[in-house]
C-alpha cells in the first residue's frame, strides 16, 4: 500500500512515499509509522494514541478520514494514504 | 497630527488634469461604518463615481486607502487597498497589498489618496511628510517596476514606491500596482487605471506615527493575536517554512488542482514537481515578511544555471505556481519561477496571465487558434513557449497583446468564450469547483470575479479550519460562505493581512479594531460592517450592469474524468439558493430593501 508524505513530514521520513503492507486501519498505520519513525508519534497521534493528532491531515484515496470512518477507516493494498501536517496557503 | 484612533484624519485628493493637490479631512462617519481600506475606499468610490463609468477614462477615479490598523502594532498590519472600477471585469475593483507602502503613507500623515482626472504627460506623486508634489515621470515611462523603484529610491532616499510597469502604461486589462518591488495589488487591472491617468508611481516617505485610542488595551489585544499566530502550526511554522505553494500536493490529493485549463480534470501526476517542497529544494533563498508580520510567508527566490531563465526575485505564490504549472501542464519549476518574475517585474497578474496562456493552449490544440497568429506552436507542457508568451505580453509584442486581453476576451475572439475559466471575466484561481463545491460557489458570487480571497472556502473544505466540511457536498456551504465573505471584507478593511485568519478569528480581529478606534461595539456589530461592505460592492456591481453569479459551463456540465472527485460537477444552483437565503437577497441575487435598511446602506 502506498503512503505519501507531504511538507515537513518528508524531513522526518527522508522520503516522499513508502510502500507498506496494508494494516487493518488508519490507526494501525499511524502506529506502524510511529514505530518506524518515532518522531512521528507526537505529531500524528493524540496523547493517548487513540486518535489522530489535531494538526495532521490524513487522506485515504483523496478523501479526508473525517468523511470516512476516521482512524477506524479500513485499508486494503489497493488504497493509498496521504499524510501531511496542517498547512495553508492561497 | 494624528487623531489618535488608528486614523491620521487626512486624505489627499489629487486632480491630475488640473495638477492640484488638496488635503481633506477623512470622512469619520464613513470610516466608522465601512472600517477602512477595502470598505472605506469602496464607499468613497461609490459616493463619487458613476457605476457606468468607463474605467479607463479620465472620469474614473483611483483610490489608495489604508485601514485603521495599518501601520500599528496590530498583527501583520501592513496592508492597504487600491480601489476603482476594474477594467478586466467591469465590477468594483479592490486589490489588497502588503509590504511597507501602506504604513509609510500613514506615517507621512495620510490615510488615503484619491486620484482624479488624467495628467497630460506622465507624472508621479512624491510625498515626503507635509510635502506633496506631482513631478514629471517622462524618464520613468517605458521602464519596468524594478528599475523605476530603484531610480526613485536613488533620487528620493529612503522611500517606499508603488508603481506600474509597461503593461500598466499600455492599459493592459490586468496590469497591477506593484509596491516595494514585488508586492502586488494585483487583480482586476488597477495598474491599467493608473496608466490611463498617466500616473507612473506614488513615492512616499513618512516620519510620523499612528496613535490608537486605548494604547494599553490595544497592545494586550495585539500581543494576544501575535501569540496565537506564533503558536498556530500554519501561521507559526508552515507558511514561513514552506510558503503558500505548499498547497499543491494537498489540493492535488483531493483532486482539486485544475489541469490543462480544467480540460483534463484536476488531478496531476506531476504535481509534486511544482510543489512548495520542490520550490524549497530548488529555488528558495529565504523567507520574507511584510511590515510587522510574524508569519513571513514571502519567498525570496533565484534561478541559476538555466541561461536565459536565470534571475532573482520573489515567489511564486501557490496561485501563480498553479496557473503557470498545472493549468499550462508545465512541470519545469524554473520556468514557473521565471514567468512569475516577469509578472512581478512588469506588474501583471500572474493568475490571469498564466490562465490565459492555458486557455490559449487549449484553443491551439483544438485548432481554434492558428499557429500563424501566435508565431509558434503552443501546446500544453511547453515551458519555453509559456515563458516566451509571458515576455511578449510584458513587451506588448505580437500575440502577447492578445494574451493581454485575458482569457475571456481571448476565447471570445476565437469563438469559444465557454473555454475561459473565469467568472465575471476574471480567471478563477487554483482550485477546481467540481471537486471542492464551496469554492465554486465562492468564485460564482465573488464581487470582483474569479477570486480565492473573497471567502476562502478551502480553509474548511480542505484544511479543516475552523471546522472540517466535506468538499464534495453542498449542504451548509451557502451560509458559511456568507460568513467567510463578511469576515474577509472586515479583515481586508482593517488593514491586517487575511492570512492571519488561519490562526486568529473574529474575536481577535474585532478586539484589535475596537481598542485601536475606541469603539464599544460587539464582535457581531463589527462583523456586520463586513456584511455592509459586501452589500455595497454588490449594489455597485448591479448598477454597473455586471452579469449574474454563475460559473463556466465546464464546471457545471463536464464531469471530472478522474481523481477522488471523479464524476462530479459543481452543484451551483443548489448552493446559490442557500447562499442568497443566508444573505436575505432575492432568489435572483439582489439585496432586498429590508437587508439594505438593516445595514443602513445608502449612497
Amino acid at each position: 500500500m502506498l503512503v505519501k508524505f507531504f511538507a515537513t513530514y518528508r524531513q522526518i521520513t527522508g522520503c516522499k512515499t513508502c510502500d507498506v503492507p496494508a494494516p487493518g486501519s488508519v490507526l494501525a498505520l499511524m502506529e506502524d509509522l510511529s514505530e518506524r519513525w518515532p518522531e512521528f508519534r507526537d505529531l500524528i497521534l493524540n496523547e493517548d494514541g487513540t486518535d489522530k493528532g489535531d494538526d495532521v491531515i490524513i487522506m485515504v484515496n483523496g478523501r479526508h478520514i473525517e468523511h470516512l470512518d476516521g482512524v477506524a477507516t479500513k485499508l486494503t493494498e489497493q488504497d493509498y494514504v496521504a499524510i501531511t501536517p496542517l498547512v495553508a496557503g492561497g | 497630527m494624528t487623531r489618535g484612533n488608528g486614523w491620521i484624519g487626512t486624505i489627499l485628493r489629487v486632480n491630475l488634469t488640473e495638477g492640484t493637490i488638496k488635503k481633506e479631512p477623512l470622512n469619520m462617519q464613513d470610516a466608522k461604518d465601512y472600517v477602512g481600506a477595502r470598505g472605506l475606499g469602496t464607499k468613497y468610490y461609490c459616493n463619487e463615481v458613476d457605476p457606468k463609468v468607463d474605467p479607463l477614462s479620465p472620469e474614473n477615479k483611483l483610490i489608495f486607502m489604508t485601514g485603521p490598523l495599518t501601520g500599528t502594532a496590530a498583527c501583520s498590519a501592513g496592508r492597504y487597498e487600491v480601489v476603482s472600477k476594474a477594467p478586466l471585469t467591469g465590477t468594483i475593483g479592490a486589490a489588497n497589498s502588503g509590504g511597507h507602502f501602506g504604513p509609510e503613507l500613514k506615517y507621512a500623515g495620510y490615510d488615503g489618496i484619491i486620484f482624479e482626472g488624467k495628467a497630460e504627460t506622465p507624472v508621479y506623486l512624491h510625498i515626503d511628510d507635509e510635502l506633496v508634489e506631482l513631478l514629471p515621470a517622462d524618464d520613468l515611462w517605458g521602464q519596468g517596476v524594478h528599475p523605476v523603484t530603484e531610480a526613485l529610491e536613488a533620487k528620493h532616499g529612503k522611500v517606499h514606491v508603488a508603481t506600474i510597469g509597461r503593461p500598466g502604461e499600455r492599459m493592459m486589462l490586468y496590469a497591477g500596482v506593484m509596491n516595494d518591488k514585488n508586492r502586488a495589488a494585483g487583480r482586476g487591472g488597477m495598474g491599467a487605471v493608473m496608466g490611463s491617468k498617466n500616473l507612473k508611481a506614488v513615492v512616499v516617505r513618512g516620519t510620523g506615527g499612528v496613535k490608537v485610542a486605548n494604547p494599553e488595551k490595544f497592545m494586550e489585544e495585539a500581543t494576544k493575536a501575535r501569540t496565537m499566530l506564533r503558536a498556530h502550526p500554519v501561521t507559526g511554522e508552515g507558511l514561513a517554512a514552506l510558503g503558500t505553494e505548499i498547497l499543491v500536493n494537498i489540493v492535488n490529493e483531493v483532486g482539486g488542482l485544475p489541469l490543462h485549463n480544467g480540460r483534463d480534470g484536476s488531478y496531476w501526476d506531476k504535481a509534486d514537481d511544482t510543489s512548495g517542497e520542490r520550490l524549497v529544494e530548488t529555488h528558495l533563498v529565504k523567507n520574507q515578511g511584510c511590515f510587522g508580520c510574524t508569519i513571513a510567508c514571502g519567498r525570496v527566490t533565484k534561478i541559476e544555471g538555466r541561461g536565459d531563465l536565470d534571475g532573482f526575485g520573489e515567489g511564486p505564490e501557490y496561485e501563480a505556481g498553479w496557473s503557470y504549472g498545472a493549468a499550462c501542464g508545465v512541470n519545469d519549476i524554473g520556468a514557473i519561477v521565471k514567468a512569475n518574475f516577469i509578472c512581478n517585474e512588469e506588474g501583471m497578474d500572474p493568475i490571469t496571465l498564466g490562465s490565459t496562456v492555458a486557455c490559449a493552449m487549449e484553443l491551439f490544440e483544438m485548432g481554434a487558434i492558428p499557429e500563424s497568429d501566435i508565431g509558434f506552436p503552443l501546446r500544453f507542457g511547453d515551458a519555453e513557449a509559456m515563458v516566451k508568451l509571458t515576455q511578449m505580453c510584458a513587451d506588448g509584442e505580437g500575440f502577447g497583446n492578445i494574451i493581454g486581453l485575458g482569457s475571456y476576451r481571448l476565447a471570445e475572439k476565437y469563438g469559444h468564450p465557454e473555454l475561459s475559466m473565469s467568472t465575471k471575466k476574471q480567471e478563477m484561481p487554483a482550485y477546481d469547483g467540481r471537486a471542492i463545491q464551496g469554492i465554486g460557489l465562492e468564485y460564482a458570487t465573488s464581487n470582483r470575479g474569479g477570486c480565492h480571497v473573497r471567502g476562502y472556502m478551502i480553509s474548511p473544505e480542505v484544511l479543516g479550519l475552523p471546522v472540517k466540511l466535506d468538499p464534495q457536498v453542498t449542504e451548509g456551504k451557502g451560509a458559511l460562505l456568507k460568513t467567510f465573505q463578511d469576515l474577509t471584507a472586515l479583515c481586508d478593511s482593517t488593514g491586517i493581512c487575511l492570512f492571519t485568519t488561519f490562526g486568529i478569528g473574529l474575536p481577535e480581529i474585532a478586539g484589535q479594531y475596537r481598542e485601536a478606534v475606541g469603539s464599544d461595539e460587539t464582535d457581531e456589530e463589527i462583523l456586520l460592517k463586513g456584511e455592509r461592505i459586501w452589500n455595497l460592492e454588490k449594489r455597485f456591481n448591479i448598477e454597473a450592469g455586471v452579469e449574474k453569479d454563475t460559473l463556466p459551463p465546464r464546471l457545471l456540465r463536464e464531469a471530472l474524468p478522474s481523481g477522488p472527485a471523479k464524476g462530479k460537477v459543481n452543484e451551483l444552483q443548489t448552493m446559490l439558493a442557500d447562499y442568497y437565503a443566508a444573505r436575505n437577497w432575492t432568489s435572483d441575487g439582489i439585496p432586498t430593501q429590508e437587508k439594505l435598511d438593516e445595514l443602513n446602506l445608502t449612497y
